[in-house]
C-alpha cells in the first residue's frame, strides 16, 4: 500500500524516473577519459539500440553515492568505474560481479591489458572483477629546453662531472633537482597536501630507492634505508628546492606553479602531460616533457601506478546490456578513438598503434611507465592506509618525527590493517 | 578630534568587514572571467578578460538541465512546505498542540547529521520506485524545510496577534476566518521570509541532492561540484557557473530586504 501510495506521488508529479531496460546508466567521475566516451556513446546506442545515460559525479563524494546503491538489492546503475582504492573493499564485501563467464562466451581477450593494469583494477584472487578503464601513472614532468640549454649544459658539467640530459637514474634526478633551483627557480615541485597528494607522490620517492610496501607476505617493509632515504629525500626537497607552501600544495597548486614555468620538474599524473600544452592552462607549452620516475638503476623504474577500471554491481537493474557497454568501450576500436582523443590507454594494442604514436610521441613513454610501475597495496584498508601514511609523512616533512619514526608507526597500523582484512594470517 | 575618530573608526571596521564579505564574490567574479593559468597567478593578474567560460558552461557542461532541476525542486518544496509549516506553526502557538515534546519532536530530526537521515530516505526511494526521481528530491527537501520554517513561524502566530483574533471572534469570525483573514495577513511578512529561507536551503543543499539524483535530476550543487575532478579544479567555469547560480538568490534580494527585516522586527512594533 504504501509502496503503491509513494509510487501514485512520483507519478502524480509526473517526474518519476525512466527505468527503461534498454538503457544503460552509469555513475562516472569528471576525469578527461568520461568526455571523450561521452562523445562515442552515440555510436554505441546506433548499433545496438542501448541508450547509454552517463552521471558524472565529484571524486570526493562518489563513494558516499555509490555505497548504498551498492548495498541495495537493485540499485539504479548498470555500471560503474571503480578507483583502485576501493577494489579491495568492493571486492570483499561482494558488491561485484564476477565477470569471467561472460569474458569466456564472448572470447574477450582481456591478454591485450598491461599485466600490471588487470593486478590493480582488473583481477583480485584470481577472479575478474573489472576491465581496466583508464590509468593514471604518475611520471616525472620535467623542463626539456632547460636540459637543452647550453649554458646549463657547461654549468652542469663542470658541477657534477657527467653531462646533462634526460635521468637514467634517481640519483641524477635529485642532482639535477639541486642544480635548477636557481635565478628564482625551483627544482621540483611537490604535492604535499595530506593525505592523498601526499601519500601517492611519495610512493614514488620509495620506489625510486629501491623500496616496496610490503614482501609477498605482507610483511611492512616502510622501515628499511630505502623508506627512510624516501622521506629524507622528499623532506629535503619540499623545504630547500620548492616554492614556499608546497608541503600543503594539492596538485592543482603544484601543477601550476609547473605550468607557470616556475619549476624545472614536478612528479605527478600522466593526464597532466596532455594539461601543460594546454595554453589556457600553461605557459611552458612545448617544453616540457614526461617520462617514468628513474629508478636506482636504468633499467629500473620508479612511478606509482593507478587507475579505474569499468565493473558491474551486483545490483545492476540489466547486466546483460551493461556488460554489452563494456565489451564495447573496451575493443580495441573504442579504445583507440579513446586514445586519440587524448586518452589514457590500459591496453598495449592501443599504446603500440602507430596512428596514436604519431598522434601523440610520448605515447611509448606513458607505456615503458606503466610497464616498470609499481602497484600502492590493495586491500581492503587501502584508505585507510593512504589516511595514515598521508599524516606520518606531513609530520616528518614539517620535522616533527624523525623519518625512521614515521615510518615505523606506519608498518604498524600497516600491518594491524593487513590482520584485519586477513592478508595476514 | 575625538569626534572625528567616533567618524572614522567605525567606517573603518565596516570597510574591513564588508570586504570580508566582498572579496570572495569579487574574487568570483574575476576568476569567471579569465582563464586557469591567470586565475592562479600570484601576484594576481588581471590578463585578458572574456566570457568564454559562460559559454562553456552552456556548451559542456549540462548546466542549463542543472539549473532548471534546482528551481523546480526549490520552488516545489518551498510551495508544499511553506502552507504546511503555517499551518503547524498556528497550531503549536495557538492550541500548544502535543505540547513542547511534539515541537522538540518535529526539530529533532535535523539535530542529527544529514547523512543518518539520507540514508533510510534512500531506502523509502529504492522501495517506492522513486530513487532518482524529481519527486523524491521535493519530498527529502520538504522533510529540511518544514521543521526549520514551522520553528521560524510559531513566533508570528504568538503575541498580540491573538489579541486581535479574539476581537474577530468576538465579532463574529469562524475559527478559520481569523486564521485566514486576521492571522496570515498580520504574519504575512514572516511567511514570506520563511518562504525565502526554504527556497534557498533547498537551492544549496548537496548531501541529499547527491545522495538521492540521477543523471536527469542532478542540480546545481551536485553539478557544480562535479567540475572538481580526480584531474583537478576546472576552477575557471566553476567560477562562471557559481556567478549564474547566484543570480536567483540576488534576485529575491530586494524582497528578502524589505520583507525578512520588516518580518523579524515584527514583534516589536505591535
Amino acid at each position: 500500500m504504501l509502496r503503491r501510495l509513494l509510487f501514485g506521488v512520483a507519478l502524480a508529479a509526473g517526474l518519476s524516473a525512466p527505468a527503461s531496460a534498454e538503457t544503460v546508466t552509469i555513475l562516472m567521475e569528471g576525469v578527461p577519459d568520461t568526455e571523450y566516451v561521452k562523445t562515442l556513446v552515440p555510436e554505441f546506442t546506433k548499433e545496438t539500440g542501448i541508450e547509454v545515460n552517463l552521471e558524472v559525479v565529484n571524486y570526493a563524494e562518489m563513494h558516499t553515492k555509490l555505497v548504498p546503491q551498492l548495498v541495495a538489492g537493485k540499485g539504479s546503475y548498470s555500471a560503474l568505474v571503480v578507483d583502485f582504492y576501493w577494489v579491495g573493499e568492493f571486492t570483499k564485501a561482494g558488491w561485484l560481479l564476477p565477470l569471467d563467464e561472460r569474458i569466456a562466451t564472448d572470447k574477450f581477450d582481456t591478454s591485450v591489458y598491461v599485466p600490471k593494469m588487470m593486478d590493480l583494477v582488473g583481477k583480485v584472487d584470481g577472479v575478474t572483477y573489472m576491465l581496466p578503464f583508464y590509468n593514471y601513472a604518475m611520471g616525472l614532468l620535467y623542463r626539456k629546453d632547460l636540459l637543452a640549454d647550453a649554458k646549463n649544459q657547461a654549468d652542469f658539467k663542470a658541477k657534477y662531472g657527467m653531462d646533462l640530459g634526460v635521468p637514467k637514474t634517481w640519483d641524477e634526478y635529485l642532482k639535477q633537482v639541486v642544480f635548477f633551483t636557481k635565478d628564482g627557480m625551483h627544482g621540483v615541485v611537490n604535492q604535499g597536501l595530506r593525505p592523498d597528494p601526499i601519500a601517492m607522490e611519495w610512493s614514488n620517492y620509495l620506489f625510486a630507492n629501491g623500496g616496496e610496501y610490503h614482501d609477498a607476505n605482507w610483511k611492512a617493509t616502510l622501515n628499511t634505508e630505502a623508506g627512510v632515504k624516501a622521506v629524507e629525500q622528499y623532506a629535503t626537497n619540499i623545504a630547500k628546492y620548492g616554492p614556499l607552501g608546497a608541503a600543503s600544495f594539492s596538485f592543482d597548486e603544484a601543477f601550476n606553479v609547473m605550468a607557470q614555468g616556475k619549476a624545472y620538474s614536478y612528479i605527478t599524473y600522466n593526464f597532466f602531460r596532455a594539461g601543460i600544452d594546454d595554453p589556457s592552462k600553461s605557459s611552458v607549452v612545448g617544453n616540457v616533457e614526461i617520462m617514468a620516475v628513474p629508478g636506482p638503476t636504468p633499467e629500473q623504474g620508479g612511478s606509482l601506478n593507478g587507475a579505474w577500471g569499468w565493473a558491474i554491481p551486483k545490483s545492476s537493474p540489466n547486466p546483460d546490456a551493461a556488460w554489452t557497454f563494456l565489451k564495447w568501450v573496451e575493443s580495441h576500436e573504442i579504445a583507440k578513438k579513446r586514445a586519440l582523443q587524448g586518452g589514457s590507454p590500459t591496453r598495449t594494442d592501443v599504446f603500440d598503434d602507430p596512428e596514436v604514436n604519431a598522434k601523440y610521441p610520448y605515447s611509448q613513454a606513458l607505456k615503458q611507465m606503466l610497464l616498470t610501475s609499481h602497484n600502492f597495496p590493495v586491500f581492503t584498508y587501502t584508505p585507510q592506509l593512504v589516511e595514515v601514511l598521508g599524516r606520518e609523512l606531513s609530520l616528518a616533512v614539517a620535522g616533527e618525527k624523525s623519518p625512521a619514526d614515521a615510518l615505523a608507526t606506519v608498518e604498524t597500523e600497516m600491518t594491524e590493517l593487513a590482520t584485519k582484512d586477513g592478508k595476514i594470517k | 578630534m575625538k569626534r572625528f575618530a567616533k567618524a572614522v573608526i567605525p567606517h573603518i571596521i565596516l570597510t574591513v568587514f564588508s570586504l570580508a564579505i566582498l572579496m570572495p564574490l569579487i574574487w568570483l567574479l574575476r576568476v569567471s572571467l579569465t582563464d586557469r593559468l591567470t586565475a592562479y597567478k600570484i601576484p594576481p593578474e588581471v590578463g585578458t578578460l572574456g566570457l568564454m567560460n559562460y559559454y562553456e558552461i552552456f556548451e559542456r557542461y549540462a548546466f542549463v538541465s542543472w539549473f532548471l532541476n534546482s528551481l523546480l525542486i526549490a520552488l516545489l518544496a518551498t510551495a508544499i512546505s511553506l502552507p504546511l509549516a503555517t499551518a503547524m506553526a498556528y497550531a503549536f502557538a495557538r492550541f500548544n498542540t502535543g505540547g513542547s515534546l511534539l515541537r522538540l519532536g518535529v526539530l529533532a530530526s535535523q539535530m542529527l547529521p544529514p547523512i543518518i537521515i539520507v540514508l533510510p530516505l534512500f531506502g523509502v526511494f529504492l522501495f517506492a520506485g522513486m530513487l532518482q526521481s524529481h519527486a523524491a528530491l521535493v519530498v527529502a527537501h520538504i522533510t529540511i524545510a518544514l521543521p526549520f520554517l514551522t520553528w521560524l513561524l510559531v513566533s508570528f502566530f504568538e503575541g498580540d496577534v491573538t489579541r486581535l483574533e479574539e476581537a474577530a471572534r468576538v465579532d463574529g469570525a469562524t475559527r478559520w476566518q481569523a486564521f485566514r483573514l486576521i492571522a496570515v495577513p498580520v504574519a504575512a511578512p514572516g511567511i514570506l521570509a520563511a518562504g525565502l529561507l526554504g527556497f534557498i536551503l533547498s537551492w544549496n543543499e548537496f548531501l541529499f541532492a547527491l545522495v538521492l539524483s540521477g543523471p536527469s535530476s542532478q542540480t546545481l550543487p551536485v553539478g557544480l561540484a562535479s567540475l572538481e575532478t580526480h584531474a583537478g579544479v576546472e576552477i575557471a567555469p566553476l567560477a562562471a557557473a557559481t556567478v549564474v547560480s547566484l543570480l536567483p538568490v540576488f534576485a529575491l534580494l530586494p524582497f528578502l530586504r524589505k520583507h525578512l527585516i520588516k518580518g523579524l522586527s515584527l514583534g516589536a512594533l505591535k
